[in-house]
């Protein structure tokens, strides 16, 4: 669904993905959907992000971060996946790299799995399903607080 | 099967599929099915588990699957499908996790505590899911690309 505000005018605006060195983002996108992974990078590459990886369950998210590592920004992290779960990976990237910013993307909502992820050391967490304003609003806001 | 199972359901159905969707969808009448059931064509299922256990099962047919992928990928500025490829199933399959995640939110949210497995997906025409013994509520929606029946079989844990 497309709404006039998520296409902000371009006059003089910096691209989100770019930091303030000009240089762009680099995001690991975790989903088991290809579906959704496509429409993360889209949404993402659209804004000047460069996306470094995608994986498809938790510990392939996880054994991509420690391979990128320390050439990653963001972790876009969904929670219900086959081998090992959100969750289970956001803590054990967390134990990796204290200062990795990770983001929870994932159909479910309920308050025990978010306080828990925020105490696990997550940035945001995103409720499905997905809209621009709000991926990009939620992301910028964990790259700079 | 309990009553206040359902309507999460129903109400994260509807609103799911407007939100991703845009297009006019009318909820048909709640029906119960027993035992086996053959599918449409296309089936996503996800399993439930915690204080009860139990599954849902999203059947449409392969015409209707194709529609709704290809809907939900053009509105991502994506190509259309026009046969059930990877990418339609990996829409068709994150279609139900959506639908199912918010269901499950909402029925937390009132007490009852459960998680959902990752989703399965089945092709094939005549295709029977065969549950012995489980008893289906099933909430019809239909669309501008046809009907989707989701079938929600739910017991709680001996
Ligand atoms: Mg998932």
């Amino acid at each position: 669904m497309k709404t006039k505000q998520d296409f902000p005018s371009i006059n003089q605006r910096k691209a989100d993905g770019l930091a303030s060195d000009g240089n762009a983002y680099r995001v690991l996108i975790v989903d088991d959907s290809l579906f959704v992974t496509k429409q993360i990078g889209q949404i993402l590459t659209s804004e000047g992000f460069e996306v470094v990886g995608t994986a498809s369950n938790g510990q392939e998210g996880l054994d991509s971060y420690k391979e990128l590592y320390p050439n990653v920004d963001l972790v876009t992290m969904d929670i219900t996946m086959p081998k090992m779960d959100g969750v289970t990976a956001l803590e054990k990237i967390m134990e990796f790299d204290k200062n990795a910013r990770v983001i929870m993307i994932s159909a479910l909502g309920k308050q025990d799995l978010v306080k828990k992820s925020l105490m696990l050391g997550a940035r945001n967490y995103i409720v499905k399903p997905l809209d621009r304003k709000k991926v990009l609003e939620r992301i910028m806001m964990s790259l700079t607080k | 099967m309990r009553v206040e199972y359902i309507n999460p359901f129903v109400e994260s159905a509807y609103n799911v599929l407007k939100e991703v969707l845009s297009v006019e969808i009318v909820r048909g009448e709640l029906y119960l099915k027993s035992t086996s059931m053959p599918v449409l064509g296309v089936a996503a299922i996800i399993g439930l588990a915690g204080d009860v256990e139990g599954r849902v099962l999203f059947d449409m047919s392969k015409v209707t699957a194709i529609q709704i992928a290809s809907a939900m990928l053009q509105s991502m500025e994506m190509e259309p499908i026009e046969e059930l490829n990877d990418m339609g199933k990996a829409t068709i399959t994150e279609l139900a996790n959506m639908i199912t995640g918010q269901a499950v939110t909402k029925l937390h949210n009132l007490g009852f505590k459960f998680d959902l497995t990752p989703p399965a997906i089945f092709t094939g025409d005549n295709m029977e899911i065969a549950d012995t013994g489980v008893e289906a509520l099933i909430v019809p929606m239909d669309l501008p690309f046809g009907k989707i029946e989701i079938n929600v079989a739910i017991r709680e844990r001996n």
